[in-house]
């Protein structure tokens, strides 16, 4: 949807048509359901290293935040319901040789408009191994990493982010794509 | 609370001399939180690296994020993928509305958020 610009024949987006506030969205809801307002990392110093080596030569590994399936523990499947039981609460790895079965139940995506059937929305395992074959990356690491989605930022801060470095470092990493649910 | 977790990760690892390029759909948490490389993509949550079964948007998604990798010149640079999710962006509209979640819904998430802690919580204690 579109409004004329007065005056003119230009033509504005629709109010809505913006990135979403989540932030926002979240203090709403977790109002909406009782709780007291969460508070959001926030850092003043950003930091920087260039990539130091190029890409073509550079080994990349994949980081996401998607759960391996657990047999038991209630729908996981394209459309499930948000499904906390699926939940991983440890950093885990996974060989890239083939395509790791995970899922993103455990996490509060956009049901109304995404079913995750296609775990390429989410994991771009795929297509970062056709960008290796094609001379694209140097190499793609040898494992893939999964990040817990703590609430607590202490635990993310100190166990499983110091833990996510330590595997990419025995992978040999030079960069890193990270994929978040 | 994905996106925070990968920027919080990001930093971590670019501190530590390995560069990141994160590929998101919450430009606003990743920003706040401060990254180096965030490559935005204006879709619902859930599709980070393209639309479903469209090879071609997430080969484009994943290149638009090697390029951002490569080039980006200093820390907090955001580049938006062109892609767009649909002709019309009602699904935006959709999940900001929250009147639409009814007094059972609210109870039962409710009732899921406490049980995450206590799990959470007691997954902590034991490790």
């Amino acid at each position: 949807m579109t409004t004329t610009v007065p005056g003119t024949k230009a033509a504005f987006a629709a109010d809505y048509d913006a990135p979403i506030p989540y932030m926002q969205r979240t203090r709403d809801y977790y109002q909406l359901l009782g709780f007291s307002s969460y508070r959001w990392a926030h850092f003043a110093e950003v930091p920087f290293t260039p990539l130091r080596t190029p890409l073509d030569r550079a080994r990349v590994v994949l980081i996401t935040t998607a759960a391996p399936f657990q047999p038991g523990v209630g729908d996981q499947g394209p459309g499930a319901p948000y499904n906390a039981a699926a939940k991983f609460y440890q950093v885990y790895s996974a060989s890239t040789e083939t395509v790791p079965d995970l899922r993103i139940s455990h996490v509060g995506y956009d049901r109304l408009h995404t079913t995750a059937a296609d775990i390429n929305t989410y994991l771009p395992l795929a297509q970062m191994k056709r960008a290796s074959a094609a001379g694209r990356l140097g190499s793609l690491g040898p494992r893939l990493h999964g990040a817990p989605t703590n609430r607590s930022h202490r635990v993310t801060l100190e166990t499983d982010v110091p833990e996510l470095l330590r595997r990419c470092h025995e992978d040999g990493a030079d960069a890193a794509v990270l994929v978040p649910s | 609370m994905c996106h925070q977790t990968v920027s919080l990760a990001a930093r971590h690892l670019e501190a530590n001399g390995i560069s990141t390029v994160i590929m998101g759909c919450a430009k606003d948490i990743v920003e706040l939180c401060g990254v180096p490389r965030l490559l935005f993509s204006d879709f619902p949550l859930g599709n980070s690296a393209g639309r479903p079964f469209d090879v071609e948007s997430q080969a484009q998604t994943l290149e638009l994020a090697l390029r951002v990798l490569e080039s980006a010149p200093g820390a907090r640079t955001t580049v938006q993928s062109p892609l767009r999710w649909s002709e019309d962006a009602a699904w935006k509209r959709d999940y900001l509305d929250l009147t639409k979640l009814s007094p059972e819904t609210i109870a039962e998430r409710k009732k899921e958020f406490d049980e995450v802690k206590s799990i959470a919580r007691a997954k902590r204690e034991a490790s």
